[in-house]
């Protein structure tokens, strides 16, 4: 008897910023929508974990998509996206997950993401707090400078095995070693966009003057970040949950900075917890 | 394999390290161009490893100035070492980016002959955990 996963995959128009993009996103599960972010360089496959467990799917339409450039969403359909570099802006990025949101005609998502992803979840809550009815940002902060390096596209090096093995060490000892494999697996797959994520990692991603702007009761933020991560460290994200009005910040023990798809199984049990303490706040703010 | 602790000599070190990194099946498997030379500078010792196409070939200990050339560093602090060299490294001291971001590890020289055997010097560097450091 064969075993046919409940994960379904389909395709999205977006148009957004006049680009035209056809957008890849598996999903699984009812109710209130869990859209996921993957990380820098990477795809979708980073939430597979996550995508098939039935405690969080019976809540949650856990929707996952592969950013432009990445896994089976392509470049702009209507551009001659060859003849540029890639450098990912706060905008743009930010706008295309409302269109993406958008597109889907979703009501009161939660956003989701990690590294990368959770400081665009930071800057949703900034500046979309009405469309969002919380955001989790996973190993993210106000500013993570240091990581748009040239060695990721450097022609005379493998860029293959340097974005794979160069992110190696962002997971834990601990985790798994064959979901360590995959993670690495996957990076060997995206190195001509991980660069260009990089800028809005490191470069055009600045909020150390506007946390104050974000309002976490309209808009809950619940931070997650693993203790193995070198790039934000726990230290990092506790310092922008506790500038950020009703902020909140749950330090991860022995896990990295992919941790849904290093470690799921524990991975799991700190996001159960901000789920919950993320409706908890909803509630608060529902009820005034 | 053969773990080794700060009482043996680093002649002793230096043999398990190399027979650890021959008999990997990770970096044989994927060492065919693993080819490059560097130095371990542990404060208190320093070795230069030379390897060829995926063989550790020679570990030079405690080399003296001129003796032995390289291509690139890694230098720490003997206590920074010892902390990579156990089973499950804390948190910081799993890796040499880690090390380098948060800690007082160094990579210095040719960056880029690191950068393109940066699969194989990965793993080999973990193999610090079962073997240990002499230092």
């Amino acid at each position: 008897m064969s075993r046919i996963s409940p994960v379904t995959g389909h395709y999205v128009d977006v148009d957004v910023d006049g680009l035209l993009y056809k957008v890849f996103y598996l999903e699984n599960g009812q109710g209130q929508p869990l859209v996921c972010q993957h990380t820098a360089g990477c795809h979708n496959h980073q939430w597979r974990g996550l995508l098939e467990d039935g405690e969080v799917t019976k809540d949650y339409r856990v929707i996952a998509y592969d950013l432009p450039r990445h896994g089976k969403s392509d470049p702009p359909e209507n551009t001659q996206w060859w003849t540029q570099e890639y450098q990912l802006s706060a905008d743009h990025y930010a706008n295309f997950i409302v269109a993406l949101v958008d597109a889907l005609e979703l009501e009161n998502p939660i956003f989701m993401g990690s590294s990368f992803g959770g400081n665009v979840a930071l800057q949703l809550a900034h500046r979309r707090p009405d469309r969002f009815a919380g955001v989790i940002p996973v190993e993210g902060a106000d500013y993570s400078p240091g990581f748009y390096l040239d060695w990721w596209q450097h022609p005379h090096a493998n860029a293959a095995q340097v974005c794979a093995s160069g992110v190696w060490d962002l997971m834990a000892p601990q985790s798994p070693e064959a979901d360590r494999w995959k993670t690495w697996f996957y990076y060997s797959q995206g190195s001509e966009a991980f660069k260009g994520d990089l800028y809005f990692y490191s470069v055009d991603h600045d909020l150390r003057d506007k946390l104050g702007e974000i309002d976490g009761d309209r808009c809950p933020v619940v931070m997650l970040t693993g203790d193995y991560d070198y790039l934000t460290t726990p230290e990092d994200s506790a310092r922008t949950a506790g500038q950020i009005k009703g902020g909140e910040f749950i330090e991860m023990k022995g896990i990295g900075h992919f941790p849904m798809s290093e470690n799921h199984s524990v991975f799991r049990t700190y996001l159960l917890q901000a789920l919950a303490l993320l409706q908890s706040k909803s509630r608060v703010v529902d009820a005034v | 394999m053969i773990a080794t602790t700060s009482t043996a000599t680093p002649t002793d070190w230096a043999d398990a390290f190399a027979r650890a990194s021959n008999d990997d099946p990770e970096i044989q498997a994927h060492g065919k161009y693993f080819t490059c030379s560097y130095l371990l500078d542990m404060g208190e010792r320093t070795f230069v490893v030379e390897v060829s196409r995926g063989k550790v070939v020679a570990v030079a200990v405690d080399p003296g100035p001129l003796e032995v050339s390289y291509q690139f560093a890694l230098r720490a602090s003997a206590d920074t070492w010892r902390n990579f060299g156990v089973p499950v490294p804390a948190p910081m001291y799993h890796g040499i980016w880690s090390a380098s971001f948060q800690r007082d590890l160094k990579l210095e020289g040719d960056v880029l002959v690191l950068m393109q055997n940066l699969r194989c010097f990965t793993r080999q560097f973990e193999l610090l955990r079962t073997v240990g450091v002499p230092v």
